[in-house]
């Protein structure tokens, strides 16, 4: 091997482990379904695995105290919440009813306090749950997106302001998480998405218009469905056309 | 899928893909298959995005890379499959592959 490909080196690998996994996946077709074809499919997953859990750093049989990590990944093994819609959403046109509400610190958050900016209300089943947890931390990492649209975002659930506080420390969460505790789901109820049989509301968007008026609405169909980023992007960006061409 | 039967050059010879194929198996509602496309978006890596509703087959094929299970998102990077990668385990996929 010449210096000249000893230096390729790094670069090249990636580029073979892709060419072996090309052949690996065209060797399908040619299998029959049986338990040997099983064992193979398998054994492959599990070189994959172990690559993962050695490149995540330390020994998997490494014994460590729980991290915030840990505590923060706990929605990967909770139980599923899963359900279709048993409501729907305010339609568009509809005053956005107001709220007072208190935030994770304890501070009352009303509806009328955005007037003048969009706002996007986002109400979730519960903290820790497997769909919110992604759903809110998907909000976090577009926080500067919600900014180039002048918008704000908050987030509404039954749970208490210390749950909400522990929550969004444990998530990095910087929007206000507000607590619809008591009495309980009342918010959820007059913006029609409240659960009775599951003590908690749907997962449901509203975009409210600068003056207060409801904009865009979304009930997820299933409870475990997230909303789609892009969908929201879009009836934000065409509230800022909108607001801006009656500006011009 | 995807990648697969791509990368033979017309002189009988394995040509390198013209860049490290990144293909991310997901589905719209998944809040974690979001995550991801939106952090590739952010990074400007380009990458195919394949829903595992719509198309059944790949759902098939990703079953026999993974040992059996259909899971979203899963991310392909440069000859690396992640089953529900943290978007910190992506990050050092696409550094081993030069794309960070």
């Amino acid at each position: 091997m010449n210096p000249e490909e000893r230096q390729s080196l790094p670069e090249q690998f990636p580029r073979r482990l892709h060419d072996l996994e090309q052949r690996f996946g065209a060797l399908q077709e040619k299998l029959d379904p049986s338990p040997t074809t099983d064992a193979i499919s398998v054994l492959h997953g599990m070189v994959h695995e172990l690559w993962r859990s050695l490149r995540r750093g330390g020994s998997p049989l490494e014994e460590r105290g729980i991290t915030l990590d840990d505590i923060a990944e706990l929605y990967r093994y909770a139980p599923k919440m899963e359900g279709p819609a048993l409501n729907s959403p305010l339609p568009p046109g509809t005053t956005a009813p107001e709220f007072a509400l208190p935030d994770a610190s304890g501070r009352l958050v009303h509806l009328s306090d955005y007037r003048g900016t969009p706002l996007v209300v986002a109400f979730y089943p519960l903290d820790w749950s497997p769909g919110c947890s992604q759903q809110l931390e998907l909000y976090q990492n577009e926080i500067d997106e919600f900014d180039r649209r002048d918008a704000k975002l908050v987030g509404i659930s039954v749970d208490s302001v210390y749950s909400h506080g522990a929550w969004a420390a444990v998530r990095g969460i910087s929007f206000p998480l507000l607590a619809d505790f008591n009495p309980k789901g009342d918010v959820a109820r007059r913006y029609g998405v409240y659960r009775d049989a599951d003590g908690f509301s749907e997962r449901a968007l509203y975009v409210i218009d600068a003056d207060g008026v409801i904009r865009y609405s979304h009930v997820s169909p299933e409870l475990h469905h997230v909303p789609d980023i892009y969908q929201l992007f879009r009836a934000l960006d065409d509230l800022t056309t909108e607001h801006r061409q009656a500006a011009a | 899928m995807a990648w697969i039967g791509s990368s033979y050059s017309p002189f009988g010879r394995r040509a390198a893909p013209p860049t490290i194929p990144v293909v991310v198996y997901g589905t719209r509602w998944c809040g974690m298959s979001q995550m991801v496309r939106r952090h590739l978006d952010r990074l400007g890596v380009p990458y195919e995005y394949v829903d595992l509703e719509m198309e059944p087959d790949a759902a098939r094929r990703l079953a026999w890379m993974t040992g059996g299970s259909v899971s979203h998102p899963t991310v392909y990077v440069g000859g690396e499959l992640l089953v529900e990668p943290s978007l910190r385990e992506l990050d050092w996929a696409l550094r081993r592959s030069g794309l960070r």
